[in-house]
């Protein structure tokens, strides 16, 4: 079997897994390339039609090509779709010039989320991470469980050895499953190349810029760079350095930056 | 007869402790009501307390960073905690890595420096072994970067991985629940439950200095204790009166100070003799506010300073702008070459700074007495290749006026949680017996005296 496809099987044999353990169990989806690959994968486990709800949180500040790109697929796939919005908080007019960005990603995102574990009673989600992104991702499991605060307690996990997952759920915990652990950017890409699966335009050079990392439009900056397809995208990753979300991370360390700065009197 | 040749070099130990925040006249106040009695017998033996300055602007990241590297902002780079991306208006947040000069610790481990500042180069090739260091908890040194020894950054880091050297020491400081710095948002809620915090994160802080101070090899001992910054921004007004409520607190914190400097140096001096380097200092000075000033809002009420509504910080600048300040009194004139929307020509420079400075000088708190105590242009305060990112003016208050670089504010004047400032006139040292200085010494001269030791 070639490379790709043992990644795919491994995937395929989590998501069939999940899915026979939880039975509230959904997807998140935030339409970058990473859960779009995974949201295909779910496709292919239960042979083109995805038995579980797919969640998109929705900061409504996203670009207008992810929403476009959102519905055309929702349709094409005849998907389960359910949009997750702060309603309260966007209607308060939180935002990323208002307050802080780490208290906007906090109330559009985080909470967001838990009103929509909360409204449908979700015991696991299944989400698109992989262990190259970030140092910390890298202790993360296939199967993570996580308390009422969305806390993550990484030193107490338990071990996942010869394909044997724990998924005992207490009152107040879901679990997180992430079937795409072990790939890479440069995994994600050649799938993504070999199954003809489409994504959203702006990773690909548009006036010597694109997007590595797709969210919000006023937290991505984009990099220089010429790729205008897969295999020029794939070139560069080979010789690129900085790492994937360094824009992004940059951003949240600011963010809190920010915040101490303020504590303290400053700005 | 001995076995082995015992050499000086070897021998060579610094314990330099920091406190940030402590002013000089409140220890001699405290020292004259009994409350520091191992800071006494400090005293008593030989060191002497002097009233010290500051950097400009008087900031930990500024301070600290010109106590490290030994050389002024023009030389390391570090003028503000914030700061304007090149030809942008768009804040960013200077770290370790755009700090330009070597820090003494990295000279001393022979880790490089080389001759790339003034102090590099007064030492280049004089360090003969390198000294191990030990550097705890001194602001802006994150990200943690390469030292020869240990180093565990203090604020402004985010991430304890990441403001950490070794990574091998995450597991012990996790391990005692080791916190960067206390939540001092809290602060803004709930003041008894922030001091209830502030103790924990010291004696915290603490355990973690005396566990490395015990545990692991060094030559030079940094630590730095921030906890006192902390209680002096919201409870300074309670520092000297007796009735406040908080005043007992106050106290007993510099009590507990105390004992811990005390116990640290009782085993200081018991390993390593009366002949080893000891050093306290603060970074700044505390005084506390009669009011906040909104610079911005000052200068936008005189027509220096045009805002938009939208966009993020220094972004709602607007065309027609003259000139802009950041935290705390740093003045930038919003030049054609340097900005966006700049407005002035490099040729009106030096009439729109005589503007600006007879503006500031003109400003009168409500009992007619100014607020600004000096304007310094760059030129006279700093030197060095990087004067061009300089503040073109820096103001410094008179004690009481605090001096804010916010942009959203309804006036002038305000008040706010705050109840401490900083100074710049009474930062503390308590050098070693023998080290003098003509005139009042300044931060920047102290890493050269700790030089001067390791080579003499």
């Amino acid at each position: 079997m070639d490379h790709l496809t043992v990644l795919e099987n491994k995937s395929i044999f989590i998501i069939r897994e999940a899915y026979n353990r939880f039975k509230n169990i959904a997807m998140l989806w935030s339409v970058g390339k990473d859960s779009t690959t995974l949201l295909w994968l779910c496709r292919k486990a239960f042979f083109g039609h995805i038995p579980f709800p797919i969640i998109h949180i929705d900061t409504s500040y996203k670009f207008p090509e992810m929403y476009r790109f959102r519905d055309e697929r929702a349709k094409e796939w005849n998907l389960d779709l359910i949009i997750g919005k702060n309603e309260e908080k966007l209607e308060e007019g939180m935002g990323p010039t208002k307050g802080s960005k780490l208290e906007c990603c906090g109330e559009l995102k985080t909470n967001a989320l838990k009103q929509i574990i909360k409204k449908y009673n979700l015991r696991a989600i299944l989400l698109g991470i992989r262990r190259d992104e970030h140092g910390i991702r890298a202790k993360e499991r296939y199967f993570s469980p996580r308390d009422a605060q969305f806390k993550w307690d990484y030193e107490n996990q338990p071990a996942e050895l010869w394909d044997q997952y724990k998924s005992t759920v207490y009152e107040e915990e879901h679990f997180r499953i992430h079937p795409l652990l072990h790939f890479t950017e440069l995994d994600i890409w050649n799938y993504v190349k070999r199954e003809k699966l489409p994504v959203v335009k702006l990773y690909f050079s548009k006036e010597g810029k694109r997007f590595r990392s797709i969210g919000c439009v006023p937290c991505c900056s984009p990099i220089d760079s010429q790729a205008k397809d897969i295999d020029e995208i794939v070139a560069e990753l080979k010789t690129i350095k900085t790492s994937e979300r360094s824009g992004r991370a940059q951003d949240k360390e600011d963010a809190y930056t920010m915040q101490k700065l303020r504590a303290l009197g400053y700005m | 007869m001995p076995l082995f040749k015992k050499t000086t070099n070897r021998d060579k130990k610094a314990l330099i402790i920091g406190i940030d925040g402590v002013p000089y006249t409140l220890i001699q106040e405290y020292l004259g009501r009994g409350y520091l009695p191992n800071l006494k017998a400090i005293v008593g033996h030989g060191h002497a307390i002097h009233q010290m300055n500051a950097s400009i602007p008087d900031i930990s990241s500024v301070s600290w960073t010109t106590f490290a590297t030994g050389v002024n902002p023009a030389e390391h780079g570090i003028y503000g905690f914030t700061a304007l991306r090149p030809h942008t208006y768009s804040l960013t947040f200077p770290n370790s890595s755009d700090v330009k000069a070597p820090p003494l610790w990295n000279l001393l481990g022979k880790v490089g420096g080389g001759n790339t500042s003034t102090l590099a180069a007064r030492y280049h090739k004089k360090v003969t072994k390198p000294y191990r260091s030990i550097i705890l908890n001194i602001p802006h040194t994150y990200p943690a970067y390469p030292v020869n020894g240990i180093l565990i950054s203090g604020f402004v880091a985010i991430d304890l991985q990441k403001a950490i050297f070794p990574d091998s020491i995450y597991r012990y400081l996790k391990g005692i629940d080791y916190l960067i710095d206390v939540d001092a948002q809290k602060a803004h809620q709930d003041k008894e439950e922030f001091l209830r915090d502030l103790f924990s994160c010291f004696t915290t802080r603490q355990e973690a200095v005396k566990h490395f101070f015990r545990e692991e090899p060094w030559d030079v001992f940094v630590a730095c204790i921030t906890e006192t910054d902390r209680l002096h921004h919201f409870f300074f007004d309670a520092a000297l009166e007796e009735g406040h409520t908080y005043h007992e607190a106050f106290v007993r914190f510099y009590r507990e100070l105390d004992q811990f400097i005390g116990d640290l140096v009782t085993s200081f001096r018991k390993s390593y003799g009366e002949e080893a380097f000891l050093m306290i200092l603060s970074d700044h000075g505390f005084t506390s506010i009669k009011s906040e000033i909104y610079v911005n809002k000052f200068l936008q009420e005189a027509g220096f300073l045009k805002l938009k509504e939208d966009g993020q910080f220094y972004e709602k600048i607007e065309e027609g702008t003259k000139t802009f300040a950041m935290d705390p009194g740093r003045i930038y004139i919003n030049y054609r070459d340097s900005y966006p929307k700049g407005a002035i020509d490099r040729k009106e420079g030096d009439q729109i700074r005589e503007e600006v400075k007879e503006i500031l000088h003109s400003l009168r708190n409500p009992e007619g007495n100014p607020v600004i105590d000096r304007i310094y242009a760059r030129e006279e305060i700093y030197r060095g290749p990087l004067l061009e990112q300089a503040p073109d003016l820096v103001c410094l208050p008179n004690d009481g006026y605090d001096l804010k670089g916010k942009l959203e504010s309804e006036s002038v004047f305000g008040n706010s949680v705050f109840t401490g400032m900083h100074t710049w006139h009474d930062a503390l040292c308590i050098s070693p017996p023998g080290v003098t200085w003509d005139g009042k010494p300044s931060i920047e001269d102290l890493a050269d005296v700790i030089m001067q030791y390791f080579i003499d």
